[in-house]
């Protein structure tokens, strides 16, 4: 049971450019892969087509395979593959429906759509809820919650659905310093409880935190793989334009002073 | 998928409550707060349905007036949902026809048609300034500077609507004006007995000073209300036609390509130089 | 991941049920009233429709505690009432019954009469709309009319409408305050107000077209698209009285408005 992209190359709707180029990626159960990469290198695209947005909802022409579960994703609906393949985005406000009075009934829409049975539906808005410990916002007003706290119930009301497989694309790119803090380590917490997740971000310091493997992209195409000490500490890293995490960006500070880089521990 | 779901995509579900509520608050705006002679809330109703289609646009528009009478901010607007549903419809045949597609052009073919834009606008302002009652002295009519004005402010429409087809060197601008022009009409002429009857001729916001002038002049309450009407109609529709072409121009053909009549804004399968989309 | 016991159900906020004569009724009940009413009191033509109407929205709202919430509402047909109030009273045609006048124009007895009438009739349609604004949260109607069989999609754009109206208005309102530091005045000239309207409307128009593309994949992610029907969290249980109301609310206006539209009814006051 794995989550495989097969020589992907992926173009949007109206574009000229690839967006990716054929990229061949597997995510096994258990496992947390990272993406790293500029910005307008193919992070999204990536995410986009690994949960299998991109091309049916989305449009674009896609080349090559993608699976979740041995299900092509570019032939099953969409409904059938969020449950398959959860997906978080970068913008908090617009994954909120708008049309929840609470957080819990916000969660609780994803079940609810499915049609499941009501004790279902409320097992499962409780579980997600209580996973990101978050209960205590159950009878918020989502609108009113700051971008940290808006970006966990989106989590939520992706985890409600119960999928195999997480793509996070930029979780924290638009939330402040405290919200990254937040979501950072609920999706920390995740992994180690054995999530499936694939995570494209530009902070690399989650990336290094979280992943057994990452993966790097520069204009669609995979430059780079590794785990991540061997990726975060290639030399090339800033030649891709991603920023190395802070450790290794002491670490080489350290060494040009010349200072032995083992003083960072 | 049948021809009625197809109308209705998740995009186009998405794209309604923001086109309702935007008309909603543009209208409010526009007609309590700022009390201007035309209502602008109709550039979400037409713009859903020039890109889904005629039953999403009547359906957006007939939401609008009814959601805007459920919240309360403007007591009167809920029986007009009727006028807004055929409107929303009209734009939706107008994306049939194509009418908002860009059409490039140059040269005698422009002049041509900035020529007849700008005599369709003028022809708007004839049925007010060349009815006699409004003339007659002994009639009260309009005060004295009433007909020049009018005249003055077709001339600068017409010249302003020349000038955009012209500069834009795009033939599209003749339709969408006639397009306004003609849903503003029949605007007019469904909202007028609905005006009449249901409120005494009185929309209580800035047109009801060209309602008054009417009345001054000799018309009764129906005639008031069409006059009125095709007066504050035509214009109003014709600037949000335009309103909607320069946004729906403005829009990438990604967003624009997956509405279903997005295809008919102009090709979308061939590639635009430059354009990648991504991230 | 664990999902662990959970012995709680449904959160009271979310089940919570109203009560009360006016609020016991079924959010479909209410609607179908106010509606009713509406319609009542503009086919009902005179002083007996809106009288009749006003009346029973003001019984009704002391039955439901409703009694401030009708200020905003009131308010808002200010604007008309006083519109009507002048042109029809100053204005109207063919009326030789004059009261009195002031410069060009006469006040005529039948045109105040019909003035008042007609002000009465607005503000009796828009209390009996406001009532049931005021005692039904949207999401509740939009529960009740899926439980009856309202589509996910307009159930969804119904409340995803309601719920954007003032979040726009409140940009608006920014934009505004923005504008007015910078010269847009809307107490001035019309020429200026209406200079005033584009640098309001254009960034209000692009910042909401911009989400469309990431809202419709949010929706597809939490399978807005699959089939069948949604489930519904809360129940209410309702008569087979409310029932039969509802349809004979329906019969009963349908009658008032043909004998109406027949002339049946030209002998109420």
């Amino acid at each position: 049971m794995t989550l495989h992209l097969d020589s992907v190359t992926y173009r949007y709707a109206g574009a000229v450019r690839e967006a990716l180029r054929d990229v061949s990626l597997e995510i096994g159960p258990g496992h947390a892969v990272g993406i790293a990469g500029a910005s307008e290198a193919g992070k999204s695209t990536l995410c986009l087509v690994a949960a299998g947005l991109a091309p049916q909802t989305i449009g674009g022409r896609l080349e090559g395979r993608v699976t979740v579960d041995a299900l092509d994703t570019s032939a099953t609906p969409p409904h059938v593959l969020a449950q398959r393949c959860g997906i978080l985005f970068q913008q908090p406000a617009t994954q909120l429906s708008a049309t929840a009075s609470t957080v819990w009934e916000e969660v609780a829409i994803g079940p609810r759509n499915l049609g499941l049975a009501l004790d279902e539906v409320i097992e499962r808005t409780w579980a997600a809820l209580a996973v990101l410990a978050i209960e205590h916002l159950a009878d918020r007003d989502p609108d009113l919650l700051s971008g940290g706290q808006m970006q966990l119930v989106a989590l939520a009301g992706v985890l409600a659905m119960r999928p195999a497989y997480l793509v996070l694309d930029e979780p924290t790119a638009q939330l402040d310093p405290a919200g990254t803090a937040m979501v950072g380590r609920a999706i920390e917490g995740l992994a180690e409880n054995g999530a499936s997740i694939l995570i494209a971000e530009q902070k690399s310091d989650l990336l290094a935190a979280l992943c057994q493997r990452i993966i790097v992209l520069d204009a669609g195409r995979v430059v780079g793989k590794g785990s991540p000490e061997e990726v975060l500490a290639d030399e090339r890293l800033e030649e891709w334009g991603v920023d190395a995490p802070a450790p290794v960006r002491l670490r080489r500070t350290l060494t040009a002073a010349g200072l032995p880089p083992e003083l960072v521990l | 998928m049948n021809w009625l779901s197809r109308q209705f995509t998740t995009r186009v579900i998405v794209l309604i409550p923001i086109a309702i509520a935007l008309n909603i608050v543009l209208g409010f705006i526009t007609q309590t707060v700022l009390r201007l002679p035309i209502y602008l809330d109709s550039i979400g109703t037409i713009l859903v349905g020039v890109l889904a289609g005629p039953i999403a646009g009547a359906a957006t528009g007939a939401a609008t007036n009814l959601i805007w009478q459920f919240t309360g901010i403007t007591p009167n607007i809920g029986p007009f949902f009727l006028t807004a549903a055929v409107i929303g419809f009209l734009a939706g045949l107008w994306g049939y026809l194509g009418i908002f597609r860009p059409r490039p052009a140059s040269g005698t073919q422009l002049v041509m048609a900035a020529a007849i834009a700008a005599g369709i606008v003028v022809l708007l302002v004839v049925p007010i300034i060349g009815n006699p009652t409004y003339l007659d002295p002994d009639l009260g009519g309009f005060p004295e500077w009433a007909v020049p004005a009018a005249i003055i402010i077709a001339i600068l429409a017409a010249l302003a609507v020349a000038a955009f087809i012209y500069v834009r060197r795009d033939l599209a601008g003749l339709w969408v004006a006639l397009a306004g022009a003609l849903t503003g009409i029949v605007a007019a002429i469904v909202s007028a007995p609905i005006a009449a009857y249901v409120f005494g001729g009185v929309t209580g916001s800035g047109t009801d000073v060209i309602v008054a002038a009417l009345r001054q002049g000799g018309a009764d309450v129906f005639q008031a209300a069409l006059g009125q009407g095709f007066f504050s109609d035509p214009i109003d529709k014709v600037i949000t036609s335009f309103v909607v072409f320069v946004l729906l121009a403005g829009l990438s053909r990604r967003l624009v390509s997956r509405f279903p009549l997005g295809d008919r804004l102009g090709p979308t399968s061939e590639p635009m130089p430059g354009s990648s989309a991504d991230n | 991941m664990t999902a662990g016991a959970h012995p709680r159900g449904l959160p009271d906020f979310v089940a919570r049920t109203e009560s009360g004569p006016y609020r016991d009724l079924a959010p479909t009940t209410r609607l179908v009233l106010a509606l009713s009413m509406a319609l009542f009191a503009f086919v009902v033509r005179g002083w007996t429709g809106p009288l009749l109407v006003l009346a029973l929205v003001v019984l009704l709202a002391w039955l439901a505690r409703v009694r401030r919430g009708f200020v905003p509402y009131l308010l808002a047909t200010l604007p008309f009432v006083i519109s009507v109030l002048l042109i029809n009273t100053f204005l109207y045609p063919d009326a030789t019954d004059v009261m009195f006048t002031i410069g060009p124009v006469s006040a005529t007895a039948s045109g105040f009469t019909d003035a008042v009438q007609t002000a009465l009739r607005v503000v009796a349609f828009a209390l009996s709309v406001a009532l049931f604004a005021l005692t039904t949260p949207t999401n509740l109607l939009v529960a009740d009319l899926e439980r009856r069989g309202l589509g996910r999609r307009p159930a969804f754009v119904l409340g995803a409408a309601v719920g954007l109206v003032p979040r726009l208005l409140r940009q608006a309102r920014e934009i505004a305050e923005a504008q007015r530091a910078r010269g847009l005045d809307t107490e001035s000239t019309i020429w200026r107000r209406a200079r005033g309207v584009v640098p309001l409307a254009g960034p209000l128009v692009v910042g909401a077209l911009s989400d469309v593309e990431d809202r419709s994949m949010a929706l597809e992610a939490r399978a807005f698209s699959a089939p069948g029907r949604r489930t519904v969290l809360r129940t209410q249980p309702e008569g087979a009285f409310q029932r039969a109301a509802r349809w004979g609310l329906v019969v009963a206006t349908a009658a008032v408005v043909v004998a109406s539209v027949a002339g049946y009814l030209r002998w109420l006051p």
